[in-house]
């Protein structure tokens, strides 16, 4: 009996599993890079027009998120600071450093490449499309700006900390005991079990997380799941 | 496959009522039950013919698979762009980013301003409100939520035009310099019909400077004032009201109306009363075609206009008038005793009672009124009807400025009408030829329009909410003119500064900010006037910026002179070979105006309901006695034969030619039901521009006066007007032409069907099976199927997951389970007239596409309010069996508790929220339409093309997918409301109750547990939350449609308030009643019925009240 594939096929399984394997990581690869959503971009960390570091303001001087994040409390966006609220205390301090060139350039009619134009901040942290989230909503009801943007205050540069997604948002809405914190300390970003005591006299209460679940229960916090909560 | 049909039972044999949507459907033909039928109108959801289309199936396949092939060398374009934040260098005073600021402002009109509440973001005006602590509020019409739109109209005129061409500013800056260094210059102005109190003072300051100086008032559609002296009603104090001719609640008010429509409320204003038909008013209504008044009326007369008069002066007979001339008088005995019966009427309510007589009909008809209201004693401070004398004195008129300028007593003249004389003045009249001989002609305003191009220089208007101004409400009350942005185009600039520059001392034009470093001369020019009326000082300015008004500021009274009454002869009733012809003002284009506003003109007709053109409209007897009817009946459709009146792409009407005055016009024809005999009704304000895509092949002319929207729009009736018969015009004929012309109906668009859908009681025992009111209150809830269908049991136990979404307790929950908010509204019919101010702050509110005329013929306009129009009349109707009664019905999605289309979406893009609202989540719609399959009430609205950004005015452009022009004009997408989502190509949207104001406000409530814990100055972890803490006070939020409405007939509320909201009073009425209540879907809208309140000694008065409507 003749033999039905000529010598030269028998390699052909092995050609067709290599190509096919590696057609299938480069799909896969390929996807990964360029079709997951990029809300969850963890660690994007882009360089900004001017190297601002919330670690020299906010931990080392104590500035409060809200002296620049100023509707923060009040509204669905949080706003980044104006030029004229950098420039109020930029005007006096660190004056000369070549650092705060742009800033100069967009407020001190003085600086010889004044032109008024305002920075140009790279956004960091951007809601998939679709999506109203509101500030205002969380921080007024217990939720920490850290809770989503991570250890802010220890950042020379920011980056994002936490995935953006959908699954994260729901994770916390169907549990937000963990985050949910007195509307004392939304903005203390040193937050922990040490600040529990002064809060409850109830010895069973010693996390954190306990505290969170009498403040769910007290604030009558039942977030919503559906989703107009934020699609409209 | 069609969908499977749900049999509605008969209407059984004992019904008296005989209900229609159009003339195809009245005559019953066979395939208006297909069309019943079908989820979406005719052709709405099929690919149009491979020949007709652009792009055919097999080429769009074509064109699919070469770009995925492409999609894998552009993916890169996926990686996330970089994109920045850019924030202001300096802070603006009161603007957070992504929060609304709101201004009171008003919006300037010849009939009185209306004033607003204007909402920004970041600057840009999105949304008109009606500002609602105003003396003189009454809502917002469709035109007052559409004017922001030409804010950002793409055909706005932006430039300068000298002769026509573009021009520099210099340049104008010197041609205004020297007319003000000319003192002696013989200089004329043409106003709009608009009172100013800033303009009345500049126009003073300028006639001492300018001797010479002349002033005239024009608007096309708006009568002459009479010296100033204008009869103002109030309708609290009106508990009968007659309209002669007189549309007081659409084009033509005559004060504040919303009062009007409380008192169509047997339960009062905020439904808090036991229902009394004592405390309702009655309206009687003398007009020739249906407006909205005479949709709302009781009783309703119809007579030609030219007859009105003799309607009139019987009455004032009746009332025993002196002084009137016999001649002329009505003969028609059941006219006869319906005026008689009136009379008695009015006379018994003398001091409370109203004659309105329509501003365009005769001065005879106006005086009439006058004597007939002294003689009832409705006139005075605290009566009914009172006059004031408004600031506008001492202006001439069209007539007296064409005289002024053939006796050469005008070298300049400055147009700042809003009308377009040029277009719209009386034929005879010459108004073109004589503003050709002024020697510099200087138009100012917001189009480059047939005036623009006659005149020597065109500046273009700064719009309303772009400039600095004040007006007169409809009582007179100052009102300021706030605007909100600077002009978007640089050459922009105000009326206020133009008259300004010609009384600085060199002449010097200053625009929009003005000088660095001093006010804008417009602000500087207000404050002044503002100074003399409401005292100086920043305060009382800050309080009339605050407010928007200054109180007490009203006009002075006037006492009407009782004037001799001297009626025209009557000429005699039209007939069949000498008809009548009705100018009428078009509730799209108003006297032609917003012939470039697109909402508007997508906007349909609220009688006629045909959009983006006009036609002729005759009664259905004059049209078969002219041979005509059975033409407009039948449809020109290859495919389905026979198909009725209706829509669909082949709908074309017939054009007839009307001869009248000795010109004549050829014009579509549409019937029109409850029109007098023998009358034609043209609209007016069409037909000012064509292009090459004309159907008709009309001339190509005039294509730089309007846009995209207003070009190839209608036919233009102007040419047959002259000054005697501006309004009307007697000895008309009419033929057929044998062509035809594409009209975009919407009459039977998404209908529904099913048995009383709108329900109509009446105040009185017309001695039937009915009974009297209380009865037929009572059985509101019993009319049609639910008066035998047994109680729905649902099967569906809508339950959460005990797993994933476990209650308190651990076990499953209600999946409307919100404690807190649980949304629900309800609209009044007894107070809804049909005029589609909900329809269009609708459009403005939650970022509605326009589709443009082939779309809206294929049946896929996207309003998410359906207005609804039905006509029903009683069998055994012996008066009049040719005046249907007209039932206006919007609908709008009714958020069911048990949603049908909930359960068929693949994908849970449609799902219920636990506030109770039917939530769309526009990102994971995948466009099946199985949901708008399921709807009921078709509601749902589906995106067939990407509407925002190819631009459907331009013909075939949709079909050509990504080859078509992109949309025009960069200022458009300013308009849109930030807080809702533009939806795509292939996504299914529809009302969601402006979810966004609701999550909008019950945030700002949750603020409130911060502000008590700092009030009480304890820790957070020691306040108690309540419910009073987190749910939004008592009716605090206000959805689109509601706060737009000027008859107040919608309300919208939390069912957890329970009686502290008025929506929920008026839920637990007894005139609530579901809609389609038997099919089981508990919808959160509901409706009141209407009521009517005949007067029961009238001949008619049996068959009112009875139009409750069935669709089987």
């Amino acid at each position: 009996m003749a033999n039905i594939f000529p010598r030269w096929s028998n390699l052909l399984p092995l050609k067709i599993a290599v190509c096919a394997g590696s057609a299938a990581a480069g799909v896969a690869l390929a996807f990964a890079y360029y079709a997951t959503p990029k809300a969850q971009v963890v660690g994007y960390q882009p360089s900004q027009p001017i190297p601002f570091s919330h670690k020299i303001h906010v931990d080392q001087l104590g500035l409060d998120c809200r002296y620049c994040h100023s509707f923060v409390d009040v509204a669905g966006h949080s706003n980044v600071p104006t030029g004229n609220t950098c420039w109020n205390c930029h005007q006096h301090v660190q004056r000369e450093s070549p650092k705060l060139a742009p800033l100069h350039k967009s407020m001190d009619p003085a600086f010889p490449g004044y032109d008024g134009k305002p920075i140009e901040w790279v956004r960091i942290h951007k809601s998939p499309d679709y999506v109203y989230f509101n500030h205002s909503a969380h921080v007024n009801r217990g939720i920490s700006c850290q809770s989503c943007h991570g250890d802010v205050h220890k950042m020379e540069v920011v980056w994002q900390d936490q995935p953006h997604s959908m699954g994260w948002c729901l994770e916390c809405h169907r549990a937000p005991e963990k985050h949910l914190r007195p509307l004392e300390e939304v903005y203390n970003f040193n937050y922990g079990d040490a600040d529990v005591t002064k809060y409850s006299r109830d010895q069973s209460v010693k996390t954190t997380q306990d505290l969170g679940l009498k403040l769910k229960e007290q604030f009558q916090v039942k977030p919503k799941e559906s989703c107009a909560t934020c699609h409209h | 496959m069609s969908k499977r049909i749900w049999h509605h039972p008969e209407v059984p044999a004992g019904e008296t009522t005989v209900s229609w949507r159009s003339a195809g459907q009245l005559e019953d033909t066979p395939a208006f039950r297909e069309w019943l039928d079908r989820e979406f109108p005719q052709g709405a959801a099929e690919m149009a013919d491979e020949s007709e289309a652009e792009t055919s199936r097999r080429s769009f396949l074509k064109l699919m698979g070469a770009s995925t092939a492409l999609a894998g060398f552009g993916m890169a374009a996926c990686r996330r762009p970089e994109s920045y934040i850019v924030p202001y260098t300096k802070a603006p005073e009161w603007v957070i980013p992504g929060k609304a600021t709101y201004y009171a402002s008003a919006m300037p009109r010849a009939t009185g301003a209306t004033p607003l509440v204007v909402t920004t973001f970041e600057g840009r005006p999105t949304k008109l409100a009606p500002n609602t602590l105003h003396p003189d509020a009454a809502g917002t019409d469709a035109f007052a939520q559409a004017s922001v739109l030409d804010l950002y109209s793409p055909s706005r005129s932006r430039r300068i035009l000298k002769a026509g061409k573009p021009a520099k500013r210099a340049e104008l800056d010197a041609a205004i310099a020297a007319i003000a260094a000319d003192k002696a210059a013989k200089v004329g102005f043409l106003f709009g019909a608009d009172d100013s109190p800033t303009r009345n003072r500049l126009r003073k300051e300028i006639a001492a400077i300018f001797p010479a100086a002349k002033f005239y008032q024009y608007e096309a559609l708006t009568p002459d004032s009479m010296d100033g002296v204008r009869m103002v009603a109030d309708f609290t104090k009106a508990d009968r009201i007659l309209a002669l001719d007189c549309d007081f609640a659409g084009i033509d008010p005559q004060g504040p109306v919303t009062a009007f429509f409380d008192c169509r409320k047997p339960e009062g204003k905020g439904y808090d009363q036991t229902p009394d038909a004592a405390k309702m008013n009655r309206l009687y209504a003398v007009e020739a075609a249906y407006s909205l008044t005479g949709g709302m009326a009781d009783h309703r007369l119809r007579v030609a206009p030219s007859q009105v008069a003799a309607v009139a002066a019987q009455l004032a007979r009746e009332l025993g008038v002196s002084g009137i001339p016999s001649d002329g008088a009505i003969t028609d005995s059941k006219q006869l005793e319906w005026i008689s019966a009136m009379a008695a009427d009015l006379k018994s309510h003398a001091g409370k009672s109203a004659v309105l007589a329509g501003s365009r009909q005769s001065a005879a008809v106006r005086q009439l009124a006058q004597a007939i209201n002294l003689a009832l004693g409705n006139i005075g401070e605290d009566k009914p009807l009172f006059a004031v004398l408004t600031e506008a004195t001492g202006l001439g008129t069209l007539a007296s400025l064409k005289a002024d300028i053939d006796a050469g007593a005008i070298d300049t003249l400055f147009l700042f009408t809003p009308s377009n004389p040029v277009y719209d003045a009386p034929a005879d009249l010459g108004f073109p030829a004589a503003l050709a001989k002024v020697k510099t002609s200087i138009h100012h305003g917001e189009r480059t329009d047939a005036t623009a191009h006659a005149c020597t220089w065109h500046i273009p208007a700064a719009h309303y909410l772009e400039s600095w101004s004040d007006a007169r409400s409809a009582r007179g009350t100052y009102t300021v003119v706030q605007p909100m942005i600077l002009p978007l185009y640089q050459d922009c600039i105000a009326e206020t500064e133009l008259l300004l520059a010609l009384l600085s001392a060199d002449g010097k034009l200053l625009a929009g900010e003005g000088e660095k470093g001093a006010p804008s001369p417009a602000y500087g020019a207000v404050r002044k006037t503002f100074a003399t009326l409401g005292g100086e000082g920043d305060a009382a300015w800050k309080k009339l910026l605050r407010d928007g008004f200054l109180p007490g500021s009203q006009y002075a009274s006037a006492t009407p002179a009782a004037g001799p009454v001297s009626p025209d002869t009557v000429p005699a009733a039209p007939a069949i070979d000498s008809l009548e012809v009705i100018f009428a003002t078009d509730a799209s284009v108003y006297d032609g105006r917003w012939i470039d506003n697109a909402w508007l003109q997508e906007a349909p007709d609220p009688i006629s309901k045909l959009t983006w053109d006009n036609a002729a409209l005759i009664a259905p007897k004059t049209a078969k006695e002219l041979g005509i009817y059975d033409e407009i009946i039948a449809i020109e459709n290859p495919r389905a034969l026979g198909s009725p009146d209706g829509e669909g792409e082949n709908r074309k009407s017939p054009i007839i030619e009307v001869a009248v005055n000795g010109r004549t016009l050829e014009i579509p024809v549409l019937v029109s039901f409850g029109q007098a005999e023998n009358t034609i009704i043209i609209p007016l304000g069409y037909g000012q521009a064509f292009d090459k895509d004309d159907e008709l092949e009309r001339k190509p002319a005039n294509q730089s006066h309007v846009g995209l929207v207003g070009v190839n729009r209608g036919f233009n009736a102007y040419p047959l007007r002259d000054t005697a018969t501006a309004y009307f015009a007697t000895g008309a004929t009419v033929k057929s032409t044998g062509k035809r012309y594409s009209v975009a109906l919407v009459q039977e668009h998404s209908a529904m069907y099913g048995r009383a859908l709108a329900r109509e009681i009446s105040t009185i025992d017309s001695q039937d099976d009915k009974g009297g009111f209380e009865k037929q209150l009572a059985n509101v809830k019993k009319q049609g199927n639910d008066s035998h269908a047994p109680t729905n049991i649902s099967l569906y136990k809508p339950m959460g997951s005990a797993r994933w979404n476990p209650g308190p307790d651990g076990k499953a929950q209600p999946l409307i389970n919100d404690p807190l908010h649980q949304w629900a509204m309800t609209i009044d019919l007894s107070s809804c007239m049909g005029c589609n101010a909900c329809l269009v702050a609708c459009q403005a509110e939650n970022n509605i596409p326009v589709v443009g005329k082939e779309q809206v013929a294929k049946g896929r306009e996207m309003h998410w309010i359906r207005m609804d129009r039905y006509f029903a009349v009683q069998k055994d109707n012996t008066f009049d069996a040719d005046n249907p009664a007209l039932v206006p019905q919007p609908v709008a999605c009714v958020q069911c508790e048990f949603a049908p289309c909930e359960t068929v979406c693949p994908v849970n893009a449609t799902v219920h929220t636990e506030d109770g609202l039917n939530a769309m989540a526009y990102n994971r719609c995948i466009g099946t339409r199985y949901c708008a399959n399921n709807c009921p009430y078709k509601a749902r609205r589906f995106n067939f093309f990407d509407y925002n950004k190819r631009n459907p005015l331009i013909k075939h452009n949709l079909y050509r997918g990504p080859l078509g022009e992109k949309t025009v004009g960069e200022a458009n997408h300013l308009q849109k409301n930030p807080n809702v989502t533009v939806r795509m190509r292939g996504v299914m949207e529809k009302c969601t109750y402006c979810v966004q104001r609701l999550k909008d406000s019950v945030i700002r409530q949750k603020r409130g547990q911060k502000q008590e814990a700092l009030v009480a100055g304890k820790p957070s972890t020691e306040m108690e939350v309540t419910e009073k803490t987190l749910r939004i006070p008592v009716d605090s939020v206000k959805v689109a449609c509601q706060e737009a409405c000027p008859a107040d007939a919608i309300t919208f509320g939390n069912l957890k308030d329970e009686e502290k909201s008025a929506m929920f009073r008026a839920k637990s009425g007894e005139r609530n009643y579901d809609l389609l209540n038997y099919i089981g879907t508990r919808p959160r809208t509901s409706y009141l019925a209407r009521v009517k309140n005949p007067n029961p000694d009238m001949p008619d008065a049996k068959f009112i009240g009875k139009a409750t409507i069935h669709m089987v």
